[in-house]
């Protein structure tokens, strides 16, 4: 057992906590009060590879391991919640798609404009009527020669408004298929955008297809795989969303502290109080507990573990930690917590809307009683 | 002048459940509002009084066991409210008109007798024309708005494409369709003290026995109610799936069968 | 015993429910996207003498009491917080003040306008360092012949913005300290001295106005002391009382409307080919959050009736922090049962989930946070088994 960084993983994590604090958060109000990410802060996080975070150098990524990568997005979401998210969806969703599934074309042609941020990756699964039950996906894939054909809807298609390739599920003769959709590709335009809770800066977009046509070429993965893949790319944004509900935990915990020691009340600071003291303690305590299920998480994936049913854990468990640390801490702040002008009132609706991107906690719960009564030979329905 | 305005109340439509299958009505909340068609005719009592001084009494369209929506058109403006007793509850259409004819004779009259067209629940519009016809008054039915001037009234009411304005002299019955004029809301102070029976307000609710009025006789129910049947449940919908064409294809013929030949 | 509301209160409710429905709740998403006052809404509310419920009707008020007041805000609160807080704010606290320690010319000259909606009030306690420790409040008061000079600020006040008529707290003499150094004033906002600094852009109520005052040489006539000099503190925490016991019925009709959404949706959502009601973990997040909305309204009506019956003594105090702190908690956790059962649609604010789970948040914090909450029970608790208790 070791619980310790490497000197490498202990550097990068301090070259993004540095990023967070001087590029993002002076930023960080103002750009979710505008409800965009701005172009200039985007081309800040490509210079410093960001974008590229886990995919290999031959791609011109930053082949950041898997704990480092967690780290990064940790700590963008200390700051801002919303470009993590976009960087998580883009990594985790869409370029680690390509990376595992992907031939070597394909590979060549669409890794390394991700890497450099020139081609945002959008993840394009969910439906009006298909969330989390994959199995009721009304997209349809009809074979045309060379072509593929696509017709449906996707809503929450994270990264949509600026994504430059779609990867896109449908169901094809042969079961769920991905397709990997430039965004000038006929047929698909991207519409209305959701205006959201939390996370105003990453872009949730409904995408059309109105008989979308790509070659066959841009198949990932043999027909049929969409499944796997879908689920594999879930899996890998678990852990990712997990890392940013730890980012907004311990960024909580450091407000409110900060805010205890300076606030008083009834002649003395409120740090002294029991009760904010209790509720700084168990903040701090979950947090924790939180850091070290993502981080172990993420160093089953850099051990090539199957880590399917630890990423449900985990997420479920963020999502969870996320919103009661953030409800905690508002509360410390008491009216300054509910005011827009600081930044409790935001990481507060961030954390909530985690529960409910990337399928929703009673989702990863279910995987995980799944797993447990496996292992007792039974089977569970969601 | 006097406008007797005459109303019921209805089962508050957001406390049941229909179960078609089951043939049964579930009544989460038993609350009762006014016939909303009888609220429009309260409301156009009321505009005409506050657009020239009328007297506006209130009379219920059927017996019921407490004075409720007497006590609401009190509460909403009208003058006095009779609230009759003694007689069949919810009795039928033909009944309430002998009884409410005698009811206005003994006001001493009326110049107008405004109620709604039809009722929500049980979708009866006899009351006005029975008045009318009892008292040998003109009657405008299915009116959207209503006014009087220089002994005359006016009425305005949906004739096939348009909309046609009709003038009867009075006295007459005119019925209000439900939704045709925005009710305004109770007073509160009012609603308070009627309900608490303090105040001028609790000397203008007046009991009449329906024994008083007429014959016993002319109390017993014409039409008995034997039990509620349902329209039959709504066909489900049909998604059609595939190309524009041939969702548009699809859907036509899927009309074309239902069309009337 | 008898649980039954009766026939006036019945008719009350019904007549705001449909007034809440077809006045209210139309407006609540544009209120709050906009980020205005509904002013239409409160000159109608005014209009049908709602503003006055439970106000005397010889002061213009409806007299229907605290019950009828709990029912207002109860049917508010189901369909817009940021209206049930203009309410609140301007009958629960603001005007509370002067109902509940106003003599006789005070109430014909501020209380009748209040209570009939022709004038709005607002409640001057907080400052930036006194919130719920109101010993700390700076504001002073200093006596000049017949008047007094009010030099200071609030913040964070309710209605603060457009109110006509503030109820402020300022010392009166500082070596006395909040028992007998604190007096209340009735502050109309016309006079010279009287500014509103700043409006709060806040998470939610965004329907609301939360402002910053600040008085400079505000001169008031010694006429409009509230209650006697020195005792401002008492008649503060007597209205804010009220206004707790109010809030947590306004938190009461939001967790209603969350319930009602909840199993609107767990009955209309098919996942995994049954619909979400199904689900037992649904049915138990129904069932236990069920449960304390039932209780939570008992508790609501039940200390209602002892104000109705005159029964405002130490155990109302109580009874009214638990109304707050139980009320918006259980407000609180209804709605976020509301969100996660919807899902995406929860979460975006096209919908009006998304505004109640903003909107929510704030019952936990203001009119006394629910720390404050707790120290008030349990400093009850303690003292009647002989302990002063120390925040």
């Amino acid at each position: 057992m070791d619980f310790a960084l490497s000197e490498e993983q202990r550097m990068f994590r301090d070259m993004f906590r540095n990023f967070a604090a001087k590029e993002l958060a002076p930023r960080a109000d103002e750009i979710d009060h505008a409800e965009t990410m701005p172009p200039e802060i985007v081309r800040k996080a490509v210079d410093q590879g960001f974008f590229g975070a886990t995919l290999p150098e031959d791609c011109y990524g930053a082949a950041l391991d898997h704990v480092s990568y967690v780290l990064l997005l940790e700590n963008l979401a200390t700051a801002c919640a919303s470009l993590a998210v976009s960087v998580a969806a883009h990594v985790s969703l869409v370029a680690m798609s390509i990376l595992e599934f992907g031939t070597d074309a394909q590979k060549e042609e669409w890794l390394p404009p991700m890497a450099a941020g020139e081609v945002i990756g959008a993840f394009a699964l969910t439906e009006p009527d298909a969330g989390t039950d994959t199995r009721v996906l009304e997209t349809r894939a009809r074979y045309d020669g060379d072509e593929v054909i696509l017709d449906g809807v996707k809503t929450w298609v994270t990264n949509g408004e600026q994504a430059g390739l779609f990867l896109v599920f449908a169901r094809g003769p042969q079961g769920m298929d991905a397709y990997l959709v430039p965004r000038d590709a006929p047929g698909l335009t991207v519409g209305y955008r959701e205006p959201t809770l939390g996370l105003r800066s990453a872009y949730f977009n409904t995408v059309y297809l109105e008989g979308c046509r790509v070659p066959q070429a841009n198949r990932l993965g043999a027909p049929g795989d969409g499944e796997k893949i879908a689920r594999r790319a879930e899996d890998r944004m678990s852990i990712a969303l997990a890392a940013i509900g730890l980012g907004l935990a311990e960024s909580s915990v450091d407000v409110a502290a900060q805010y205890a020691t300076e606030r008083v009340q009834f002649g003395v600071p409120i740090g002294q109080k029991q009760a904010i003291q209790n509720y700084i303690a168990n903040a701090h305590a979950e947090t924790e507990a939180l850091r070290y299920l993502v981080y172990r998480a993420a160093w089953l994936v850099d051990q090539g573990e199957n880590f399917s049913v630890d990423a449900s854990l985990v997420k479920t468990f963020a999502a969870r930690m996320a919103r009661s640390v953030t409800n905690w801490m508002l509360q410390v702040l008491g009216g300054y917590g509910f005011m827009e002008d600081y930044p409790m009132a935001r990481k507060y609706r961030d954390a909530r809307v985690l529960g409910i991107i990337g399928g929703p906690t009673e989702w990863h719960t279910f995987r995980v009683a799944q797993a447990i009564f496996a292992a007792k030979d039974m089977a569970i329905a969601p | 002048m006097r406008i007797a305005v005459v109303l019921g109340r209805v089962l508050d439509p957001r406390g049941i459940v229909v179960n078609r299958r089951a043939g049964r009505i579930f009544i989460n909340r038993e609350e009762y509002i006014l016939q909303p068609a009888d609220r429009c005719a309260l409301e156009a009592a009321l505009r005409i009084k506050d657009a020239a001084s009328a007297e506006v009494v209130a009379l219920p369209r059927t017996f019921l066991p407490d004075d409720d929506v007497l006590c609401q058109a009190l509460a909403t403006g009208a003058d006095r409210a009779i609230y009759l007793t003694g007689g069949p509850l919810g009795a039928d259409e033909a009944l309430m008109a002998r009884v409410l004819v005698a009811a206005i004779a003994k006001l001493g009259g009326a110049d107008l007798i405004l109620t709604g067209a039809t009722t929500m629940d049980t979708g009866q519009s006899q009351l006005g024309p029975r008045l009318a016809e009892a008292l040998n008054w003109p009657q405008v039915l299915n009116a959207w708005a209503v006014e009087t001037a220089d002994g005359a009234a006016r009425a305005v009411v949906n004739a096939g494409a348009g909309y046609v304005q009709v003038e009867v002299d009075l006295p007459a019955v005119i019925t209000l369709l439900p939704g045709a004029l925005k009710p305004r809301y109770p007073r509160g102070t009012q609603l308070i003290n009627i309900y608490r029976g303090v105040g001028e307000i609790a000397q203008a609710l007046e009991q009449w026995p329906a024994a008083d009025l007429v014959e016993e006789a002319a109390l017993t129910p014409v039409v008995e109610r034997r039990g509620q049947d349902f329209p039959p449940e709504r066909e489900r919908g049909v998604r059609l799936t595939g190309s524009p064409e041939e969702v548009a294809r699809a859907a036509a013929e899927a009309l074309r069968k239902r069309l009337p030949r | 015993m008898d649980f039954t509301f009766s026939p006036e209160h019945q008719a009350l409710r019904r007549l705001v429910r449909e007034f809440a429905e077809n006045e209210v709740a139309p407006l609540a998403a544009e209120i709050d996207r906009k980020h205005q006052i509904p002013f239409e809404t409160l000159r109608k509310l005014g209009e049908i003498g709602l503003l006055g419920v439970c106000f005397p009707q010889e002061y213009g008020g409806m007299g229907a009491g605290e019950t009828g007041y709990c029912i207002l805000m109860e049917e508010l609160g189901r369909v817009c917080t940021s209206t049930a807080t203009n309410v609140g704010a301007h009958i629960g606290i603001g005007a509370m003040a002067i109902h509940l320690d106003g003599n006789p010319e005070q109430k014909r000259k501020y209380l009748t306008p209040l209570a009939r909606g022709e004038k709005i009030a607002a409640f001057g306690l907080t400052e930036s360092n006194a919130g719920s420790d109101a010993a700390n409040i700076r504001t002073r008061a200093v006596r000049e012949g017949d008047s007094w000079i009010l030099d200071g600020g609030k913040v964070y006040i309710t209605n603060g913005g457009f109110a006509d008529i503030v109820t402020v707290m300022a010392v009166t003499d500082p070596a006395l300290g909040a028992r007998g150094g604190v007096t209340a004033f009735i502050v109309e906002a016309s006079w010279p001295g009287f500014k509103v600094a700043r409006e709060e852009d806040k998470m939610g109520i965004r329907g609301t106005s939360t402002a910053e005052l600040v008085f400079e040489e505000l001169r008031v006539p010694h006429e409009n002391v509230l209650g006697k000099v020195g005792e401002g503190f008492v008649t503060f925490m007597k209205s804010l009382d009220m206004g707790r016991l109010t809030l947590g019925a306004a938190c009461l009709g939001g967790a209603q409307a969350a319930l009602e959404m909840a199993v609107y949706w767990a009955k209309t959502r098919r996942q995994f080919g049954v619909e979400l009601a199904h689900k037992q973990s649904v049915q138990w997040a129904i069932a236990n959050i069920a449960t304390e909305i039932e209780a939570l309204r008992s508790l609501v009506y039940r200390v209602a009736w002892m104000v109705d019956t005159g029964q405002t003594g130490q155990e109302f105090t109580q009874l009214a922090a638990m109304c707050k702190m139980y009320g918006s908690e259980v407000a609180s956790r209804a709605i976020d049962l509301a969100l996660q059962i919807y899902g995406g649609l929860g979460v975006t604010r096209d919908f009006h989930i998304e505004r109640a789970f903003r909107d929510a948040r704030i019952a936990e914090i203001f009119e006394g946070t629910n720390e404050i909450q707790r120290i008030v029970i349990a400093s009850n608790i303690f003292r009647e088994y002989g302990v002063r208790i120390r925040p």
